[in-house]
């Protein structure tokens, strides 16, 4: 029975280690992401400028403020749709 | 408090020209709704304008337009029109709007805690997607009329006399209904790649202060 729990312990954390994503492939995941942007358009990120689809994806391979604030933007939005909280702001929410 | 208002909008780079041509339609309906506008546009986006412009008209309301950041707001080429150290006093009694990135995260609790009725903004960048081929027809623009028109409900809700929560939950409502409509299956992968930026805007618009407030 003990060997059994373990052995089943052994298993869980086998997976969850597996699961757990790092930051070069959250990063990965959201430059694929980016590749959906039309060509055509830019994104006006304030005063830090406007950019491209593909200067987009080089900030985020960078690494630097652009580049964490587009993973940012990607992880608050996949978030969201999985938890289907896209629709769910209160209607007389202040936030 | 005066039927007025004041509007802010700089023009000097790309994100501005678009806030300044999208800042139109809402001073177009102040003047409808009988308000008298003060539009400090282009060069005239400068601290000593606003300030003496503020002082003398005493405006309910001030839509300010134009890059921003925790703690400031500025006019054109970047000058700070009010900070969290600078003219906060300029915003007492007055409900605020501030399509600038950042300033409701430090100056908008700042502006409250000195007086303001309302403040209304983004504690995160405001980000919108533009087609640079209607740069120079920036009110025909499709796409970046996805996210200036919401944020627009927040200024013409006020005008219409509704409370401060009221126009922050409108505004929030036409994002939402934006992302609605590119969720359909009709919509093409490229054109739904902007709903991670409505819903980032949407997400991030907070009213702070009296809820109640109207103009």
């Amino acid at each position: 029975m003990v060997k059994k729990k373990n052995a089943k312990n052994k298993i869980n954390k086998f997976v969850s280690r597996k699961l757990k994503i790092t930051d070069a492939e959250i990063r990965r995941l959201v430059i694929e992401r980016l590749k959906t942007l039309p060509s055509g358009k830019q994104i006006s990120i304030g005063d830090k400028g406007s950019f491209t689809k593909n200067e987009l994806i080089n900030r985020v391979e960078l690494g630097d403020d652009i580049g964490k604030k587009m993973i940012e933007v990607e992880l608050e939005f996949l978030r969201a749709l999985k938890k289907g909280k896209l629709f769910d702001e209160q209607e007389n929410s202040r936030n | 408090m005066s039927k007025r208002i004041l509007v802010t909008r700089p023009n000097y780079d790309l994100a501005t020209i678009y806030l300044f041509h999208w800042s139109s339609p809402v001073i177009k309906l102040g003047r409808q709704k009988a308000f008298q506008v003060t539009d400090l546009s282009g060069s005239k986006a400068n601290e000593a304008d606003f300030t003496s412009r503020v002082v003398k008209t005493n405006p309910s309301f001030i839509f300010f337009n134009g890059h921003g950041s925790k703690t400031a707001i500025t006019g054109q080429d970047k000058e700070v029109l009010v900070s969290i150290r600078r003219n906060l006093d300029l915003l007492k009694d007055r409900i605020v709007f501030a399509r600038s990135c950042n300033a409701a995260e430090r100056l908008g609790p700042k502006s409250i805690s000195s007086g303001a009725r309302a403040f209304i903004g983004y504690k995160e960048p405001f980000i919108f997607m533009f087609d640079p081929q209607m740069a120079t027809r920036p009110l025909s623009d499709k796409t970046a009329a996805l996210f200036l028109q919401p944020s627009n409900r927040v200024a013409t809700t006020l005008l219409k006399g509704h409370p401060s929560l009221e126009a922050n939950s409108r505004a929030k409502k036409a994002f939402r209904k934006n992302i609605r409509k590119l969720l359909t299956s009709e919509t093409s992968k490229e054109d739904s790649s902007v709903l991670r930026f409505l819903f980032w805007d949407m997400k991030h618009q907070v009213c702070l202060g009296d809820p109640d407030s109207t103009l």
